[in-house]
């Protein structure tokens, strides 16, 4: 087995949004740092691409926006759980990346006279997402990517499968990966990590994300001492398409569709009268499921669903304007939304909580930085405003990467020990490939999703999640036993998948149980059990820190700066 | 740079009929191609005498090859029509209906070929 | 409505390479890629495919299904039959089952330069530069590529020329310099119009064909050949 050590200052993990603009503002920052963008699939197939609605920025303060409304918009939103002070600053750094990627090619849907347009979006006071088409993310991936190639010290391992974090004296010194195509595991050594592997929203069945999605860093961080913060925060995204959970953008209804149960009726009037479909996400999927619930929903062979209804949009609109959900509609459920409604659901849709860091992208751990879904800044609270998460991918990824930069500097290389080394190679060639069980890691996943799609979806109660719970930690006690049929080295996606589904595991008990302690509704927690916010007891963010028999839950307290937290209403 | 499928020309599995013309019409240049040498050859033998020339001649323009020469002009014809549509899409010209295109030069070049070979019909067997 | 079906899978197991037969019931609606996912969850966990978004964005599925390169997670199984012949890509390197290396195919495309090009450039303090939606129509159909590989699978020049740049790149290359932001057109035609770039299209049109986002790349090469001829042609008096 050949042991390759690749030496680096700064290893990004993850070449999704957060990923590539934390490489490119790193190299903005110094042309002599030599930084390593790792990532298990090519750049361009990470899951940001899938970002359909647009991106959130203050443009046009002449035009009646401003600063201010959209940090309140997005510590409302965010049920009073979001740091205030850093939600200030990421307020006022996005309209700066967005020109960055119009000067960099992005696409940007235009306004008759040439300047950058923007749209209506769910929680939103103002029409500030900026967007391109329908195909938000997919165009700033790409304009990011494109962007990167310019830079010589960005080095990049595509189809790397990163397993692994090495930490002394509280200092990270490198990570492990295994390159897919050989097989082989090689080591970077660096003085400065970034994480941005995104979010876990694999975990659940019925969801809008990407295969790849399955929280790996998450995992490689909490694994390795780091904590995780506010991960019982599960979003729900009202309208995934059915049967396969593809993402209907929020954008169909802020181009003004409509949402409506069997009767035809625009229930949004009794839940949220004000802004009715466009009120923040988890007021419009409790909404939608109660509709279900009560009785209210369509019957459709899949079970019930809400009707998505974009018919009166016209033609031309949806053309111009949602042209990729037209096409999904039609390829995924054979429906054309020009001529019927969409059927939908709600639907998992994006990871609140992640590792630990401070406004600047910081860890408890030296050296170490979270930027992206993967961290938890934390900006979203307890509910994430749509548009919000690509903004805050570009906003913290160049915090981090210039960040990583000043820490860098003038910095030396602590060495990974051969004995790590070692116990690295012995982790995954013995104790995972190698072994012999019975147990199909696939069936194991089946059984997650069910669990989680079942226990710990929009309504919970205590009963339910107690035993969900339960039979997590039982899935985790049947992953010990079992067997990856693939025993080849080169392009070995078994392998890959089968720990991928531990991570879930581990992060799966992070979130049951950082849910179950929480006995309160706030933002996308709801419990039907304790269906009040309390600040009194509750106006704190989760810590979790991995034990072997589980996490350990501790509490820090929410900055709040100029807003005090008030009832929300829409 | 190696060579790498030849075969990548010919294979139409799956394929549409942009790729059943080209590869029709790589085909019929090879042919053609071989044609010509084997015409210039015969121009050739011209030098070493008339007779080897007629003898040339006489074993192949016969009733019995005509219906070589009547492939031989379909694949000409084939060949420079469709050639005419690859120049035209290749200045970007009537993009749009390159399949209609195919069929238009086909069909003339059908046309031609019948007319070709009832005139070498005529011809050959001195009607 | 469900329906027995035969997936024969092109296997190739970085040794030898072999076909193999799957038969599974699958449901209307059911796409390729669910049925490579339910033969490798299910049937034999060996199996190496790549797939990420399942929503045709990510350009990671790409196969041939009966011979023609399309993404798996667009097909739908029904729509293709009951028996599915299921290869990699052609013009790349198998490096295992259903996976090819696509590493060269992302060197050609940033080999073209494949973003803005500006004087002007200021990364500390960006300006709105302004694009009317016309302009923006002039290349916008063509940043729709996803990088998938089907039209380079599909392509008989690449087949024959490992160094051709392939409809993708140079459809990366004509997407910028259309773009009214862009400033690099002379640079890119420059890299376009070598021996491995532009004159090597013989217009078989294929690429378009199977195009799964209908970029129409056969369209921009010959585009890009005019302007490259226009370009070799100033050159010359230059
Ligand atoms: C369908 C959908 C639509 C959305 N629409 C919007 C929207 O309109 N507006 C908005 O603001 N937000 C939207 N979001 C949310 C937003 O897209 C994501 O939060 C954001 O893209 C996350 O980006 P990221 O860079 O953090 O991670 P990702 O894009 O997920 O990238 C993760 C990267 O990490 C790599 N990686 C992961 N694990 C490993 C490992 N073990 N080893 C090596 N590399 C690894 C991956 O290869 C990838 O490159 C949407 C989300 C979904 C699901
Ligand atoms: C009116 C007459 C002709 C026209 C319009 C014509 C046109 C063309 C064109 C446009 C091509 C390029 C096709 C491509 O890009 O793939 C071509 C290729 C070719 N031609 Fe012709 N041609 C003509 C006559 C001939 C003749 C007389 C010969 C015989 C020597 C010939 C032999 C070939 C060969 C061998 C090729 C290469 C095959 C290929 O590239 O696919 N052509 N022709
Ligand atoms: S041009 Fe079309 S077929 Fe070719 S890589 Fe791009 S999306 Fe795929
Ligand atoms: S899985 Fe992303 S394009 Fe098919």
């Amino acid at each position: 087995m050949s042991m390759e050590v690749i030496k680096h200052d700064i290893v990004i993990i993850g070449a999704g949004l957060a990923g590539l603009r934390a490489a490119i503002a790193a190299a903005e920052k110094s042309r002599e740092v030599s930084i390593a963008l790792i990532s298990k699939t090519y750049p361009i197939r990470c899951h940001s691409v899938c970002a359909e609605g647009g991106t959130a920025a203050v443009l046009r303060e002449d035009e009646g926006d401003s600063f201010d409304l959209h940090a309140w918009d997005t510590i409302k939103g965010a049920d009073f759980l979001a740091d205030q002070d850093a939600v200030e600053f990421f307020v006022r750094e996005i309209p700066k990346e967005i020109l960055r990627l119009d000067n960099w090619g992005c696409p940007w849907s235009r306004r008759e006279d040439g300047r950058i347009a923007q749209r209506a979006f769910g929680g939103q006071s103002f029409n500030r997402t900026v967007f391109a088409a329908d195909r938000t993310g997919f165009h700033e991936v790409h304009t990011l990517y494109e962007r990167s190639l310019m830079y010589p010290n960005i080095v990049r391992y595509d189809e790397y499968f990163v397993t692994n974090l090495f930490i002394e004296d509280n200092a990270v010194k490198g990570v492990s990966a295994i390159q897919l195509k050989t097989g082989d595991l090689v080591f970077f050594n660096a003085k400065a990590v970034i994480l941005a592997t995104g979010g876990a929203g694999r975990l659940y069945g019925f969801t809008t994300y990407s295969h790849q999605v399955t929280g790996d860093g998450l995992a490689i961080a909490y694994r390795a001492g780091v904590p995780l913060k506010d991960m019982e925060f599960v979003q729900f995204h009202p309208t995934g398409l059915i049967p396969s959970g593809i993402l209907m953008t929020e954008a169909c209804r802020g181009e003004g569709g409509y949402l409506r149960n069997r009767d035809g009726e625009r229930f949004m009037a009794r839940y949220a009268p004000e802004r009715m479909e466009l009120a923040p996400r988890d007021v419009v999927a409790r909404a939608m499921w109660t509709e279900i619930i009560e009785g209210r929903g369509f019957e459709g062979p899949y079970g019930p669903y809400i009707a998505l209804d974009l018919t009166h949009l016209g033609e031309e609109k949806i053309e111009e304007r949602l042209p990729l959900i037209r096409d999904a509609a039609r390829k995924f459920a054979g429906i054309d939304p020009v001529e019927e409604p969409i059927p939908v659901k709600p639907v998992a849709h994006y990871t609140m909580g992640g590792v630990h860091t401070n406004m600047w992208t910081e860890t408890p751990v030296r050296g170490l930085y979270a930027a992206g879904e993967v961290a938890a800044v934390s900006i979203h609270g307890a509910n994430r405003l749509g548009s919000n998460s690509t903004a805050e991918c570009l906003v913290f990824g160049r915090v981090a990467g210039e960040k990583a930069v000043e820490y860098v500097t003038g910095k030396s290389f602590a060495e990974i020990t051969k004995e790590e080394m070692l116990a690295e190679e012995k982790r995954l060639f013995d104790e995972i490939l190698g072994k012999s069980g019975d147990e199909n890691p696939y069936e194991i996943k089946k059984e997650l999703n069910e669990t989680m799609d079942k226990h710990f979806w929009i309504f919970k109660t205590g009963e339910e999640m107690k035993e969900g719970v339960k039979k997590i930690q039982e899935l985790k006690r049947k992953y010990e036993n079992i067997e990856i049929v693939d025993k080849k080295k080169g392009f070995n996606t078994d392998l890959m998948q089968a720990m991928e589904i531990g991570f879930m595991l581990d992060l799966a008990e992070v979130v049951a149980v950082g849910a179950y302690t929480r006995t309160e509704s706030r933002g996308a927690h709801y419990r039907l059990d304790y269906p009040k916010r309390d600040d009194e007891n509750w106006l704190k963010h989760t810590l979790a820190y991995y034990t072997p028999e589980g996490p350990k839950l501790d509490y820090i307290p929410v900055t709040i700066t100029r807003w005090q937290p008030v009832e929300r209403k829409y | 740079m190696e060579m790498r499928r030849v075969s990548g020309w010919f294979t139409l599995k799956g394929k549409s009929i942009n790729s059943i013309a080209y590869s029709f019409h790589r085909l019929t240049g090879m042919v053609l191609l071989l044609y010509l040498i084997a015409h210039l050859s015969f121009l050739t033998s011209l030098r070493i005498g008339e007779e080897t020339y007629t003898a040339f001649i006489s074993t192949t323009v016969r009733p019995e090859t005509l219906p070589l020469d009547s492939l031989l002009f379909l694949a000409t014809f084939y060949h420079a029509f469709n050639g005419l549509r690859v120049v035209l899409n290749e200045f970007g010209l009537l993009y749009e209906v390159r399949k209609a295109l195919i069929y238009v030069m086909t069909l003339l070049a059908l046309i031609f070929w019948l007319y070709s070979t009832y005139m070498m019909y005529v011809f050959v067997t001195g009607w | 409505m469900e329906r027995e079906v035969l997936f024969r899978i092109r296997r190739f197991d970085g040794e030898k390479e072999y076909w193999q037969d799957f038969r599974f019931t699958a449901r209307k609606g059911m796409t390729v890629l669910e049925g490579l996912y339910f033969i490798k969850e299910s049937l034999d966990g060996s199996l190496a495919f790549r797939a990420s978004c399942r929503m045709g964005v990510c350009g990671s599925c790409a196969v041939k299904v009966n011979g023609k390169p399309r993404l798996a997670c667009e097909t739908q199984i029904f729509d293709v039959g009951d028996v599915l012949e299921i290869e990699p890509l052609d013009n790349m390197p198998v490096l295992k089952d259903l996976v090819v290396d696509m590493d060269g195919f992302f060197r050609k495309h940033e080999a073209v330069k494949p973003y803005l090009i500006r004087k002007d450039d200021d990364y500390k303090n960006p300006k709105e530069l302004l694009q009317t939606p016309k302009e923006l129509h002039a290349y916008y159909d063509f940043s729709l590529c996803i990088k998938c590989g089907a039209c380079y699978s599909a392509c008989p020049a690449s087949a024959t020329r490992s160094d051709y740049l392939g409809p993708a790149a140079i459809t990366a290359a004509y997407r910028f310099c259309m773009d009214s932001r862009d400033e690099g057109k002379e640079e890119r035609l420059g890299l376009v119009s070598g021996s491995d770039g532009v004159w090597r299209c013989h217009f078989n049109a294929e690429c378009s064909e199977v195009c799964p986002k209908s970029v129409e790349p056969a369209k921009a090469m010959q585009k890009m050949r005019l302007m490259s001829a226009i370009h070799m042609i100033k050159s010359i008096f230059r």
